[in-house]
Order: structure tokens, then sequence, then C-alpha cells
């Protein structure tokens, strides 16, 4: 696999980690539940983190770049909605903002970019060479991998002390499963 | 229509992602087929979504 495809795909694949982590902190620290379209927007986000993550431990695929994109343009979908939903003037917004702007709004920007730099990578060609099945994992590879997985594990009980197992409430303001 | 559950999409996609660390590239990528799939369904049949009344 190429180094700098490499290198670059385990750069997105931090950056969807800590993305996903600021994200957490807002949770935890400071209270705000992520509404059901933002857990939606999380989601997608982890697929994308997905996409990159299979091209860093398994080495480059067309496929695997398709993972990213597809998310993205869900994700992205996901976050416009949202847009949409408080773009008209008197409907509030949910949650607060960072840097002025709502999550919602840097999601869009970010699925955005995400599948602009997808895009962008495969235009290195070099990467494809080795193919995939020859491909050893580092142990750094390893490592993002599995912090990768740590993170997804970590939004998926979050959601189920969020949600429990009926509909999610679209202004949540406690964990319903720890509530009962 | 069932509603499912909003963690079900996330249990699908950590399958995946521990199926793709586990070396199942291939099936990883077909689980995250289903995540995506499942996700979409999640969205549109989410009772309390915003876009059921839009719609």
């Amino acid at each position: 696999m190429n180094t700098l495809a490499r290198a670059l795909n385990a750069l997105a694949l931090v950056g969807v980690c800590a993305v996903l982590g600021v994200a957490f902190y807002w949770q935890i620290a400071r209270g705000e539940l992520p509404c059901p379209l933002c857990l939606l927007q999380r989601m997608a986000l982890l697929g994308a983190g997905l996409g990159f993550m299979l091209n860093v431990r398994f080495g480059s695929s067309e496929s695997h770049y398709g993972v990213v994109i597809v998310s993205a343009l869900v994700g992205g979908a996901v976050a416009a909605r949202q847009v949409l939903l408080h773009i008209v003037p008197g409907t509030g917004s949910y949650g607060s903002a960072l840097l002025g702007w709502h999550f919602y709004t840097w999601a869009l920007v970010a699925f955005f970019l995400i599948a602009l730099f997808a895009a962008a990578l495969l235009f290195i060609e070099a990467q494809f060479a080795e193919g995939v099945s020859e491909w050893r994992p580092s142990v750094g590879a390893q490592v993002l991998g599995w912090l990768f997985v740590v993170i997804a594990l970590g939004n998926t009980v979050s959601t189920l002390l969020e949600c429990g197992f009926g509909p999610c409430p679209d202004n949540p303001t406690g964990y319903q499963l720890l509530q009962k | 229509m069932i509603v499912l559950p909003m963690a079900v999409p996330f249990i699908v996609l950590v399958l995946a992602a521990i199926l793709a660390m586990l070396g199942l590239r291939r099936t990883a990528v077909w689980i995250w087929f289903l995540a995506l799939a499942v996700t979409v369904y999640v969205l549109q049949s989410h009772i309390t979504d915003p876009l059921k009344v839009a719609l």
C-alpha cells in the first residue's frame, strides 16, 4: 500500500475518532443527549470510519472508499435534513453551538469534506497495486482499528441506554434504560 | 410497521468493525451494507422523527 495513502487513511480515521470523541465529551460532560437525527449522523460517521479502518487494516481497495463515500452521503443527507428543520426563523435549534455552529451544521460540512477527501484519495493509483490480500497490518494499524471498535461500542451502549428498546424521543432528557 | 430500536444499526456496525479487525474483510463490507440498510430503515420508520411529519 502506498505510504502516503496509508498515512492519509490513518489520519482520517484518527479524525473520525476525534469527532466522535468530542461528541461523546459533549454528551457526558455537558449532559447534552443526542437527538435521533444526531444519532443517525454518528452512525454514518462510524460507517465512514469503518471504510478508512478497512483501508488501514487491509490495504487500499475501491470498495473501502465506496464504504466511506456512501456513508458520508447518507450522513450528509441526515445532517442536511436537520439543518433544514431549523432553518426557518422561529423554529429554534437543537443543542448548543460549537464555535458558532450547531453540531448538525458541523456534521454537514464534515460529511462533505469526508466524501471529498475519499474521492481525492482515489487519485493515488499506486495504492491499489499491492492488493488487499498481500497486506499485513502494522501494530499501529491494529491499535487504531481496535480504538475505533471501542468508540463504536461506546456509542452503541450509549444509544441503547438513551433510547432503550423502543422509539427514541425527539428531545431526550435522560437515559431511558437507567430511569426504569 | 416495525419500529426498530435506534441501537440496532450501531450493533450491526460494531459487528462489521469487529469482523474487519478479525480479518474477515468481505464479510465486514456485507455487514456494513446491512448496517446502512438498517440505518435508512430506522430513519424512515422512527415514529418520533420530524421527517415523518414533514413528509
